[in-house]
């Protein structure tokens, strides 16, 4: 048994044991608090299997916001659970289990965890990251195209292969009979044994893009190769933002200055957070220039940006915070996010390429244009997180219209 | 990893998602519900990112890129599924505050956040609306009556 599956089981049981309190206890305040505490555990089982973004995003958005959310519902309804005379459901717990047991049933026929033969680790994968990472004959990394090479050609070729692509690595001749080398171009360097779609008539990705400057190719899949889900997974945020106002804004007449508690004359609070606030907000920023380099981008940081204004309206108030960032400004902030996402999208069609093909923004180096078009992106889909988690908080904190 | 533990994380999801489906069935607390569901997600989360393991893998970021020195020899976990859970945490937690907008919104209008108390209200509501619809045709009735008696 090693490390990683050894701490993987201790933290889930934890998180079961969690999950079953959460459900049980009938304090709603402590029902949300150990909601933070589960986040907080998933945000390590995350980090134990390697998904350093996940992790930082469910620590930001579990831990951090979902648990304000509550509190400041809880303010309004009330903060205990209505007594039940039975403790348990037991029609519920019959269909759950009949459920699960269904569930667990077909479990039985996953790879097991970590299987290097595992589907998911071969569809498609030397695809995503040759459109993402850039490979060049087998190396992924910053690289020129070679001298002579034609970018342009390569771009209108769509990369047919016309036979079946040996196992052994060493035989070469696919390659010379491939349609791309008839047409005189270069052939992509095409690991068999990871070429679950090395089929005749199958597309191979043309070398043509020499990125490799997207390290983290979570960013890279999130802003390139799911581009649209991406821009449309920002769009939702919006209008999560908009139902808000539409559901709780109180009427322009009466006013949006409503104070809420006030925490400023308590000295160590209000030092604290003045100190921290400012680095807060750098790192937020940092989080979001740095999401194609390291974990991290554009929600993630943009949901750090929001903690930093939640900060300041829980220590000084909400009046203090709308001088700030007046409701106004806010609510176009939301909307001026996804129009730079889809933004960036049109200036790449303008340029000649395909909607969000980012390497259009530098035509010289296409993986500084990637780079670029990805920095671009994840500043929008920041910008419209951060906006929105800032419209919730405020909403859910006004108090009731008289 | 082979054997039971080898699918020991899938159960856990399935776990996880039974715990939230029970918490939305049998919690008649609207809050309660709104927490549950989340629960329900999680456990899906979980099964994305198990399948994503590879034995002896690491985390998907390209160190060569940055050094171009380092080159790590093994396997990348697969990213895919950390994009879409990525996604997936941010949508939640605006369905988890669009939820709780209308928890407030009906505890407002109600004047509690218990289903079954909220269930109970309509339910008298309609009675009385249908009483109330009782007496008014009763009263139509009768004033047509009247009528077409003092007309005859």
């Amino acid at each position: 048994m090693n490390a990683v599956v050894l701490i993987d089981t201790l933290l889930l049981l934890l998180v079961t044991v969690t999950a079953v309190a959460i459900i049980e206890v009938r304090s709603l305040y402590a029902s949300a608090i150990l909601t933070g505490i589960y986040s907080l555990l998933m945000a390590l089982v995350w980090v134990n299997m390697h998904s350093m973004d996940v992790s930082f995003t469910e620590a930001a958005v579990g831990g951090g916001i979902s648990t304000i959310l509550l509190i400041g519902t809880l303010v309004h309804v009330g903060r205990d659970e209505k007594p039940i005379k039975k403790r348990l459901h037991v029609p519920a717990l019959v269909f759950t289990a009949l459920t699960g047991a269904a569930l667990i049933y077909g479990t039985l026929d996953m790879p097991r965890f970590g299987d290097p033969a595992a589907p998911i680790h071969h569809y498609r994968v030397p695809e995503m990251m040759a459109q993402t990472v850039g490979f060049v004959n087998g190396t992924p990394g910053k690289q020129k195209p070679p001298e002579g090479f034609d970018v342009e050609r390569y771009r209108r070729f769509d990369g047919r292969i016309t036979g079946p692509i040996p196992d052994d690595p060493k035989d070469t001749a696919w390659r010379e009979n491939s349609a791309l080398r008839l047409e005189g171009l270069m052939v992509p360097q095409v690991h068999a044994a990871h070429e679950p779609h090395a089929e005749p008539g199958h597309h191979l990705h043309p070398p043509d893009d020499f990125n490799g400057h997207v390290p983290n190719s979570v960013t890279s899949l999130l802003a390139a190769y799911r581009g649209y889900d991406t821009m449309f997974e920002t769009t939702v945020i919006f209008t999560a933002g908009v139902s808000l106002i539409l559901l709780l804004r109180r009427p322009r007449r009466e006013g949006y200055l409503q104070s809420g508690a006030v925490m400023s004359d308590q000295v160590i609070l209000r030092v604290v957070s003045k100190l921290s606030i400012p680095f807060i907000l750098i790192f937020g920023f940092y989080v979001i220039t740095h999401g194609e380099l390291g974990p991290g981008g554009g929600f993630q940081g943009g949901v750090v940006l929001a903690t930093a204004f939640i900060l300041y309206a829980l220590i000084f108030g909400r009046a203090a915070l709308y001088r700030v960032v007046p409701p106004p400004v806010s609510d176009i902030l939301t909307g001026v996010g996804v129009l730079i996402y889809s933004g960036t999208g049109a200036v790449c069609m303008l340029l000649g390429g395909k909607f969000l093909d980012y390497s259009m923004l530098n035509r010289e180096l296409p993986g500084d244009g990637e780079s670029l078009g990805m920095t671009l992106v994840e500043y929008g889909v920041g910008i419209t997180v951060s906006m929105v988690m800032l419209t919730i908080f405020n909403q859910l904190a006004e108090e009731r219209s008289t | 990893m082979t054997g039971a533990l080898g699918i020991y994380n899938y159960w856990i999801y399935v776990l996880l998602m039974m715990i939230g489906l029970y918490g939305v069935i049998a919690k008649p607390n609207l809050i309660k519900q709104a927490i549950a569901l989340g629960l329900f997600q999680t456990g899906i989360f979980l099964y994305y990112i198990s399948m994503a393991v590879i034995d002896g893998g690491t985390a998907p970021v390209w160190t060569t890129i940055l050094d171009g020195a380092q080159k790590f020899e093994g396997p990348y976990d697969n990213p895919l599924p950390h994009v879409l859970i990525l996604t997936a945490i941010v949508v939640s937690v605006s369905v988890l505050a669009v939820a709780l907008a209308l928890i407030i919104n009906i505890k407002r209008t109600y004047g509690t956040i218990e289903y079954d108390e909220i269930e109970a209200m309509d339910q008298a509501d309609k009675r009385a609306d249908y009483q109330r619809s009782q007496v008014v045709d009763a009263a139509d009735d009768l004033e047509q009556r009247l009528e077409g008696h003092h007309h005859a």
